[in-house]
């Protein structure tokens, strides 16, 4: 079983690597069409609303989908392995947790795709999914048993896995909100209009959002019952209310004026450095979650 | 939401701000503070602050390191404490112990942000209840012509049935949506449907709830109590502080580790607990499963090593026979020390136990003791080394060494706000989920008859301008379509 997940995660990372490099080649192309079309005709501004505007993008963008999904099916597989493996959710170390992150936004982002088909998201989702492939490659990843405070299977599985869920949504966000910020009001490059990047960035929140929310409640939950008290301004705590925060604040600056545009998408790239932080900070401040699984 | 009651012209969702009379004319010097204070409390830019400030204020305390609890009180422990981070902060280090930003989380900004945002959120909520009231429970059914025009989302049909049966199939349709329909019929029909009316109060709910954590906090703060450290030997029964009536005895402590990697897996503390005498409980404490007995909670938290010895006065009256836990280390060796109290002497024992193969002090099997004077000065009475099972006077007290044993360090808390704490996060959760999940869709409509015996139907829509809203409002009306057989007016 262990092999057999370590067989379909390289399969998966590989799959990733070919699904960046295809979803780039797409937006290349989109984007030169686009730029041709823009410095051409009067029309200035495109009116286009889905960005495939090139010969091969559409093409492209077609095959990019094939093969991001293969890397979410794989990925899964690879996950179910080592649950089975291991007898606990995917979720118990910085490996597990870089991987379960990555499907995450896998999941989150194809879901984002059905729904507004909007593929130039996954030039940014993508590689952040590839990098934390990656940086779980770094990672030993061998099964070592579970330290006593994470021997509460139920707890761990939903606490973590609730997480991705929220994490993978803010990543699409982030997504979004990169692509809103590099147009200009109008729109520029047949990029997907602001309007859309505004709409998808707000459906990730509010998804995300009450995710965070419960991940957090249930970290206070379990910190209760296995340190006795639910909440101590652990780092790792304080930066996940941190985010909250930001993600909070993002959401009331969306009903204000003259916070509704620019500055709400600033809001989410700042809570999606936020996230990153609470998911690396660890590394850094070491803390009740400090046991999470790294040489110490 | 408040954008579609901002930018939309439907009747009915009257803006509570603009109806508010703009100040009587006799509003004095106080009634203009009130509404300014007023005003700058439901300001959706001053919760943006608010919001920012607080997050600005946990990235602070997420970087910099934070000051174990108690500490800060204790002026000895904060000067070694400070002494310690010094070397890291360097020139910052003042300036930050002057800013409280080594205890962020109790300083007065923190606080300050804090009571703003529970004052702010406490108004915000009072401000939008009877607004969101109103919409959820006596909305406008009849909108006036001219909405169907303008509305976001609006469509026009003619059908060849009377006004009666497109109304009954116009319900159906809705229905089908999970959608309420509210008729008033004054020749013409006007109709309002909506879905998810409950939803708004999500907000109102998750919002309040923010309100109830934060007093179960205090609340637990202010009556609860945390012993974080308390150690007992096995074998031991030790009175539990803070509790009246309660002690508690542990029979064993047992760690095990992975044979293959030497990492712990398992911590198990059995204990018995008394009340007043009486067993009432018995319950081997884990990482993941404490004791829970009348409001008080033991978690598994710690252990160490313990030595087992008792001690006689010169006379030969005991003065202590059981575990002494070796809780604390000693600042000069690797040695771990515990304290006995020796009552009626005026003195103390500290006793150390060997720090390894090593130490040449304080053999295997043996045990360093050291009697003071508990007189505050704690002068050093006398210090020696004692042999296992042999009986040693130190001090005048004469202290025989049994054998090694076994602590196990418990946190022992109580905390009356905990259930306001879980059910203000039960209210947060499911609040937030009720408003941001359900979203209120709202739809009118207008059936008049035409003379050709077929009817007009109007419908317009203020949901949110989204693909989502849109996607829904075109789906609504082809199903209408097809089940009215109409061809498009327009
Ligand atoms: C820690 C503090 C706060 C948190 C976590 C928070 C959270 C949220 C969330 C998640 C939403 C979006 C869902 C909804 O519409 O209810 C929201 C909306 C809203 N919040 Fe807050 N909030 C906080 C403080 C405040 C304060 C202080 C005010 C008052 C000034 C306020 C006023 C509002 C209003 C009016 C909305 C509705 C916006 C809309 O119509 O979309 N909030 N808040």
């Amino acid at each position: 079983m262990f092999k057999m997940s370590e067989y379909t995660f390289v399969a998966a990372a590989l799959c990733l690597g070919l699904a960046s490099l295809i979803y780039l080649a797409y937006a290349v192309s989109g984007l030169r069409a686009g730029m041709l079309r823009t410095a051409g005709g009067p029309g200035g501004a495109s009116s286009t609303v889905t960005f495939a505007s090139g010969p091969y993008t559409s093409e492209l963008g077609r095959y990019g989908t094939i093969i991001g999904w293969l890397a979410m099916v794989t990925l899964t597989v690879s996950l179910i392995f080592r649950t089975i493996a291991t007898g606990h959710g995917p979720f118990a170390n910085m490996y597990e947790f870089s991987i379960a992150f990555a499907w995450g936004i896998l999941v989150a982002y194809y879901w984002f795709e059905r729904r507004y088909s909007q593929r130039i998201l996954a030039v940014v989702a993508m590689p952040v999914a590839l990098g934390l492939m990656l940086y779980a490659v770094t990672i030993p990843s061998t099964i070592e048993p579970l330290v006593p405070a994470l021997q509460n299977n139920l707890l761990l599985t939903i606490h973590v896995a609730v997480a991705i869920v929220a994490y993978g949504s803010f990543t699409v966000g982030f997504g979004a909100a990169l692509l809103y910020l590099v147009q200009p009001e109008q729109g520029r490059w047949g990029l997907p209009k602001p309007k859309i990047l505004e709409e998808i960035g707000y459906r990730a929140i509010v998804v995300g959002f009450p995710f965070l929310t419960l991940t957090v409640i249930l970290g206070a939950v379990w910190a209760e019952v296995a340190w006795g008290k639910y909440w101590s301004w652990d780092p790792k705590e304080t930066a996940s209310l941190l985010t909250w925060l930001i993600y909070a604040t993002y959401l009331h600056a969306r009903v204000v004026r003259g916070w509704r545009a620019k500055r709400a998408a600033w809001l989410l790239m700042l809570g999606f450095a936020a996230t990153l932080f609470t998911y690396f900070g660890n590394l850094y401040f070491g803390g009740l979650h400090s046991y999470a699984g790294l040489a110490q | 939401m408040a954008q579609t009651l901002q930018t939309s012209s439907a009747p009915g969702d009257a803006r509570i701000t603009g109806a508010i009379p703009a100040g009587a004319a006799s509003a004095g010097l106080l009634d203009g503070i009130l509404d300014g204070l007023w005003h700058g409390l439901t300001s959706m830019r001053f919760a943006i602050a608010l919001t920012l400030i607080a997050a600005a204020l946990s990235f602070v305390g997420a970087l910099v390191m934070q000051a174990p609890a108690g500490v800060l009180a204790d002026a000895n422990a904060k000067a070694a404490w400070i002494a310690q981070v010094r070397p890291k902060y360097g020139a910052f280090t003042d300036v930050f112990d002057a800013l409280q930003v080594f205890n962020i989380f109790n300083s007065l900004w923190f606080r300050l942000v804090g009571g703003l945002l529970v004052a702010s959120i406490t108004a915000c909520t009072a401000h939008r209840t009877p607004a969101v009231w109103r919409t959820a429970t006596k909305p406008t059914v009849d909108v006036g012509e001219a909405f169907f025009e303008h509305a976001p989302q609006h469509e026009a049909m003619v059908v060849h049935r009377s006004a009666d049966e497109a109304l009954a199939a116009v319900r159906t349709v809705l229905g089908k949506r999970r959608f309420r329909t509210l008729v008033h019929n004054d020749g013409t029909m006007h109709l309002y449907a909506d879905r998810n009316r409950w939803g708004p109060f999500g907000s109102l709910v998750g919002h309040l709830a923010f309100v109830v954590i934060l007093a179960g906090a205090m609340i637990g703060g202010a009556l609860g109590f945390q012993n974080p450290d308390f150690t007992i030997a096995e074998g031991s029964t030790l009175t539990v502080p803070s509790a009246t009536g309660l002690s508690i005895r542990l029979d064993a402590f047992r760690d095990s580790y992975d044979p293959a990697t030497g990492m712990p897996l398992d911590y198990a503390s059995q204990v018995v607990l008394f009340e007043d005498g009486t067993e009432v409980a018995r319950h081997t404490i884990r990482v993941n499963d404490p004791l829970r007995y009348d409001g008080i909670s033991f978690f598994q938290s710690f252990f160490g090593p313990a030595v087992i010895l008792s001690a006689t006065a010169d006379g030969g009256s005991p003065l202590f026979s059981g575990g002494v836990p070796l809780a604390w280390s000693a600042d000069d060796s690797d040695r771990a020390i515990g304290t006995l109290d020796l009552p009626g002497t005026g003195k103390v024992a500290w006793v150390a136990g060997t720090s390894g193969g090593n130490d040449t002090v304080v053999r295997p099997g043996q045990l360093l003791v050291e009697i003071y004077q508990a007189d505050g000065a704690g002068t050093l009475v006398e210090r020696k080394t004692i042999d296992q099972g042999v009986a040693t006077t130190v001090g005048g007290v004469t202290f025989t060494f049994q054998r090694e044993e076994k602590f196990t360090g418990l946190a022992i808390s109580r905390d009356p706000g905990a259930p306001l704490i879980w059910l203000g996060s039960l209210l947060l959760f499911g609040g937030f989920v009720l408003v941001l999940m359900f979203p209120h869709r709202r739809l009118w409509g207008r059936i008049a008859p035409r003379p050709d015996g077929g009817a007009t139907l109007l419908v317009g829509s203020i949901g949110r301008k989204d693909t989502t809203a849109g996607i829904e409002f075109t789906e609504l009306v082809n199903d209408l379509r097809a089940v009215l057989h109409a061809p498009a007016r327009t």
